[in-house]
């Protein structure tokens, strides 16, 4: 699209992708007649008017600019259908860029999702997402099956979770451990948080673990330890790792939080721990090698977001509120990664990575642990109960894991690792 | 039989029974004058204990054999069984860690050991296509294939779910089970409840010749083995109610004790025609709460009597069992989760149930002694599952039940609110051990109680 017919289309946005935008006429007029167009044409527009704008940004064409934000912002709303929930979670992070205001603007989106960040929420969406897609739980069997493995026979088991999953991960373990053939493991979890995190639901989250294990008849210890922000200095001794234990490090979402710089210390930090299993789940994306290119790092993040928005649509409920909160929380993830100065006062970030690139830093210190054809079975097992379009397909040549699909595209990694 | 054959076999007697006395709820507790046959795993699981004299083949069953013999069309005397009385033998697991390899624990049933075998220590081969779960015994696959994705599963905040795992978070996750714990005594009755593979409950209600007014309502007993005679035990009663009362954190609110066995009993199966009577008795005598219980066990009777036998407590899939998760029976699918917990690994399970609802109970079982004075030692004996059960029987397993170590088992049942793995090394497994032995057989009877000294002559 050239710049002139995007400057004819001032009066009505939609006539960017009308094939007579270039005739004159009336708004009003071509606004009824071509209405539908954009929309019956693929749909789409959000995207296209997206990378149009992310362009601009990265040309700094600031009129185009101007322009192409006051359109989405017309056209954008968080409660519309996919293109408009795109846009509008997009256009804020385009315009936090644009006006370099992303620090602040993030600074407060975090601290107001902190402020209702409650028990009762996170549980809430948290589990509905796992019941109505394998987003989550994919991980989750697959970690689980290969954990109960890797700790086989042990009698006193520690995990370590360094994950953004509530523990939502464990009461499936624990019963497998209850109902394990021979004597019931001693089992000590102890869960890396940050700050907030652990201010607002921990100790909900502790009781009912603990309440959850006694019902299960597992000999169960909880801890918590406020690191997530500095995972790469946690220590031994901050972990409660004894020497008599069967270590298992449970990593889900958190790696993709510790800044790019550390990443390779905290590879370090946990081999250290000299785990029997270190389990490692991502999203399959890659915000990070791209990040100094504006534009390569816009597109990657539009069509991870793409992807998930379409997966929550076709998932949840019109109405669901789970589903907005999801939508939230990607929105707040779409300023951290493009509005956002990456090094600027935050001790974490969101810059996912993609399952190969955490293999070679992985394969410093640790090699790959296969999936067993028993956890395949489960992890196929799980996916079918889910509607269909999920697939899953072990990592192909030297790449290691096993990746969740949503309609052919990999979308979670899943790995798992020895030292 | 080739079962002697085996060279890795050591067939050898010995008097496997080294106590006075053992609890029935031990599984494997084999004739004295039995031979323990131990076999290889190669043999044991190649071994059929009844093989056809004329052709050789191998059955599982004798009844099977039988059949079978018919068919060779033997002249009539040849068809009798010979007259020579085999020995009867008893089998040892292979794995030298189980428990069941000592002689002692051996199993008298060719068939059950190997299942146990296979299934405790053998690979699991049998998948359903369906959930994936892999099952070492084919018969137990088959059975699960009847039922897999029929079931559903009920939190008590009302929410169904068709996938164990989706309800195990969520269960875990739930308020429901944050409130649970406060409700300890009501657990109790849902664990029962929850059993309903074999719906063999049976309350008989004996009511006491002379209760005095002034006394505690008639406490009841549940006994797996017996059914209590009213006028054989001291006419006054305390004990229960008095020991209920000690113990607050069991059942705030109770002031004559017997609440807590209306509560518990509320589910049980079959009711005497004679309970009706009880029941006016009992009212008559203010002994409210005992209605209560009846009540209750008429309400549950009719929630009970046609249960699918699969289902889980939680099932919706058929009507009863809806009724079953009626208000009165909150805690329902915990417990039913727990059972299924329990169903597949109770011998390794270290918490008690009890324990883990934050009661735990007391059982002395070892100890042969009688002449328990004090108002806990009521539950003690209560609790001993030895011979004529109590409520012991039922918590601690019934006949073929496992889950007890061979070590005396005790149980605090007063030592409330235990932590798990504290104190009471030695309980292990009640929880699974109800669990199981409710489904193995549980024959509750109640009868009258005595005024202080628990009466042995309820064993009449």
């Amino acid at each position: 699209m050239d710049t002139s017919s995007l400057f004819s289309a001032k009066q009505t946005p939609f006539m960017i992708y009308s094939n007579q935008s270039q005739t004159n006429h009336i708004s009003s007029t071509i606004r009824s007649s071509d209405l539908s167009d954009p929309f019956a044409t693929g749909g789409k527009w959000a995207s296209r008017l997206l990378r149009e704008c992310a362009k601009a940004i990265s040309d700094k064409e600031h009129t185009k600019i101007q322009h192409l934000l006051w359109m989405l912002n017309e056209l954008a709303s968080p409660y519309g259908d996919c293109d408009q929930k795109l846009a509008s979670h997009f256009l804020q992070a385009l315009f936090c860029k644009a006006n370099e205001s992303g620090n602040r603007c993030y600074k407060t989106l975090i601290s107001v999702a902190e402020k209702n960040n409650s028990f009762d929420s996170a549980r809430k969406v948290i589990l509905m997402f796992q019941e109505v897609s394998p987003w989550t739980t994919f991980g989750h069997v697959a970690s689980n099956g290969l954990i109960l493995e890797a700790l086989e026979g042990q009698t006193k088991l520690h995990i370590i979770d360094i994950s953004n999953t509530f523990c939502t991960q464990w009461p499936t373990l624990l019963e497998s451990l209850a109902t394990r053939n021979d004597e019931t493991p001693r089992l000590k979890l102890t869960v890396v948080v940050s700050v907030a995190t652990e201010k607002a639901v921990m100790k909900e989250i502790g009781q009912r673990m603990e309440k959850f294990a006694r019902l299960m008849g597992v000999p169960f210890e909880f801890h918590v330890v406020n690191g997530l922000s500095r995972l790469w200095d946690l220590t031994k001794e901050e972990l409660g790792v004894t020497d008599d234990e069967a270590i298992a490090i449970n990593c889900v979402g958190a790696l993709r939080r510790v800044i790019v710089e550390e990443r390779g210390a905290v590879v370090r930090m946990l081999s250290g721990l000299k785990p029997k299993i270190v389990t490692i789940v991502e999203e399959e994306a890659d915000f990070t090698s791209l990040r100094e290119d504006f534009v390569k790092c816009f597109e990657e993040c539009l069509r991870f977001y793409t992807l998930f928005f379409e997966m929550l649509e076709e998932s949840f409920e019109l109405t669901s509120h789970e589903k907005l909160m999801l939508e939230r929380e990607s929105s707040r993830s779409i300023v951290r990664v493009l509005g956002c100065d990456g090094d600027v006062g935050f001790d974490e970030c969101e810059s996912r990575e993609k399952g190969n690139q955490w293999s070679e830093k992985m394969k410093e210190s640790f090699t790959p642990i296969a999936y067993s054809d028993d956890v395949l079975d489960d992890v196929k097992a799980l996916l079918k109960r889910y509607r269909a379009g999920w697939s899953m397909i072990p990592a192909q040549g030297d790449d290691n894991g096993l990746y969740l699909r949503w309609k052919e595209e990999p979308v979670v990694w899943a790995s798992a690792w020895k030292p | 039989m080739s079962i002697h054959d085996d060279t890795s076999s050591s067939a050898m007697t010995g008097d496997p029974i080294t106590t006075t006395k053992k609890k029935r709820s031990l599984p494997g507790n084999p004739d004295p004058d039995a031979e323990v046959i131990a076999l290889s795993p190669t043999t044991l699981m190649a071994t059929n204990r009844f093989v056809c004299e004329i052709c050789n083949k191998g059955f599982q069953r004798d009844q099977n054999l039988q059949l079978h013999r018919r068919g060779h069309n033997l002249p009539w005397k040849l068809r009798q069984r010979s007259g020579k009385e085999v020995r009867k033998r008893v089998y040892i697991c292979p794995e030298l860690g189980c428990i069941h390899h000592q002689p002692n624990r051996a199993l008298g049933d060719l068939t059950g050991i190997k299942k146990h075998f296979s299934r405790k220590h053998g690979e699991k081969k049998w998948k359903c296509e369906k959930c994936g779960k892999k099952y070492a015994v084919q018969s137990d696959w088959k059975a699960h294939l009847k039922t897999c994705g029929t079931k559903e599963y009920r939190c008590d905040c009302g929410t169904l779910f068709a996938r164990k795992d989706s309800f195990i978070t969520h269960r875990a996750f739930c308020d429901a089970l944050a409130e649970e714990s406060s409700r300890v005594v009501q657990m109790v009755p849902s664990l029962i409840s929850a059993e309903e593979q074999q719906p063999k409950l049976q309350i008989v209600v004996a009511a006491n010749d002379s209760p005095t007014p002034t006394s505690p309502p008639t406490p009841i007993i549940i006994s797996a083995q017996i059914q209590i005679q009213g006028q054989e035990l001291p006419a006054k009663n305390t004990g229960i109610s008095s020991c209920l009362n000690g113990s607050s954190s069991m059942s705030s609110s109770n002031g004559n004790g017997t609440s807590m066995f209306a509560n518990l009993f509320s589910s049980s199966s079959t009711m005497a025609g004679e309970l009706q009577r009880q029941q006016q008795q009992q009212q008559q005598q203010q002994h409210t709460s005992f209605a209560d219980l009846i009540n209750a066990m008429a309400r549950s009777e009719r929630s009970m009597t046609n249960v699918e036998p699969i289902s889980l407590c939680l099932s919706s899939s058929n009507g009863s069992s809806l009724q079953y998760a009626a208000p009165f029976q909150p805690a329902l699918s915990a417990t039913a989760l727990l059972q299924k917990a329990a169903e597949m690994s109770a011998a390794t399970t270290n918490a008690s149930l009890l324990r883990g609802l934050g009661v735990s109970l007391s059982s002395n079982t070892s100890s042969g002694q009688q002449q328990h004075q004090q108002e806990n030692v009521h539950w003690n004996r209560l609790m001993e599952s030895e011979g004529s059960g109590g409520i012991g029987e039922l918590i601690m397993g019934g006949g073929s039940s496992s889950m007890f170590g061979s070590k005396p088992t005790t149980l605090d049942f007063l030592g409330l609110g235990m932590g798990v793995g504290g104190g009471s090394g030695a309980a292990k497994g009640g929880f699974s051990a109800l669990l199981n032995s409710i489904g193995d057989r549980l024959d509750v009877a109640a009868g009258t109680w005595g005024d202080g000294n628990y009466s042995e002559q309820r064993k009449s």
